[in-house]
């Protein structure tokens, strides 16, 4: 059995801080398991160096920083919670903001409909066009914004909007798997 | 045969749960090993998994943790609390309705002896 030394738990400990793991528990758990698993299956002579590198790539898929984005996500989503898609996301945002100005010509329709029938003044539709114009461009831009130019919300990013946090855009690569 | 994440998807809670329930305090590679054992080596749970639901449910309160010190490094032991014990009936009898609803849905014949 490998007899693990202190210089080489604090390497562990360096290392995966390097490699993004910083919740200082979830550091204590990851080192005390590397540390077990050198110790039982290192031969006493065995490289050291060699061994924990091939024993931390068995933990993630692509990079360490994995467990620590999971576990963050896992902490911080507190509640019920909706996960949209961007085009989700945007839907809704255009419902919001949009939504308003197209309810008040609808419902003005309706309310003059004995007078003038089912249309509309241009003094209305103008009006409620103008007040919805800057809402809509803003959501324009925002979702015609390319990847390199490093918008709010990049394609294929998902938004999550719980209690708490109230909403968090998730980029593409930080999505979470639950196992 | 190892199962797949998607069968195992969802049912990682439940799983340290029962453990718990069964070891009364267990830390996280003992976990791993454990689930190994029982399995047959059919399921495995990996690090990426484990870990940060073990901080979810101890955000949620429903497991403690108590420290030891291994030399230098740190041994998180984890046991249920109270609302822990509650949650752990719930989650099992939840899992064992489904698995018997997944068993009448997919005409799946008991073995007989």
């Amino acid at each position: 059995m490998y007899c693990i030394s202190d210089q080489q738990i604090d390497f562990i400990v360096q290392d995966i801080s390097k490699h993004g793991i910083c919740t200082e528990s979830l550091k204590q758990n990851l080192v005390d398991h590397i540390c077990i698993i050198i110790e039982e299956n290192l031969e006493e002579n065995g490289d050291f160096r060699l061994f924990y590198e091939a024993t931390i790539k068995t933990f993630y898929t692509e990079e360490l920083r994995e467990i620590e984005e999971q576990t963050s996500y896992l902490l911080h989503v507190q509640g019920p919670h909706w996960l949209l898609g961007r085009n989700q996301f945007f839907l809704l945002l255009f419902i919001l903001f949009i939504g308003p100005f197209i309810a008040y010509d609808i419902a003005w329709m309706f309310n003059s409909r004995q007078y003038s029938g089912f249309s509309l003044p241009a003094e209305i539709w103008e009006s409620t066009t103008v007040f919805a114009l800057f809402p809509f461009l803003v959501l324009f831009v925002l979702f015609l914004t390319p990847d390199s130019l490093d918008p709010l919300i990049p394609k294929r990013s998902r938004i999550l909007i719980g209690i708490k946090p109230f909403i968090k855009i998730i980029p593409p690569d930080k999505t979470p798997r639950l196992v | 045969m190892i199962y797949s994440t998607e069968l195992i998807k969802g049912t990682l809670k439940t799983i340290i749960l029962k453990l718990l329930v069964d070891n009364k305090r267990m830390y996280g590679y003992e976990i791993t090993q454990k689930v190994k054992e029982l399995t047959l080596d059919k399921i495995k749970i990996t690090e990426g998994a484990l870990y940060p639901t073990l901080h979810a449910l101890e955000a949620d309160g429903l497991v403690t943790t108590k420290t030891e010190y291994i030399g230098k490094r740190v041994r998180k032991y984890y046991s249920l609390s109270q609302a822990g014990k509650v949650k752990s009936k719930e989650k099992i009898s939840e899992l064992s309705n489904f698995i018997g609803t997944m068993i009448s849905l997919l005409e799946i014949k008991p073995k007989s002896a």
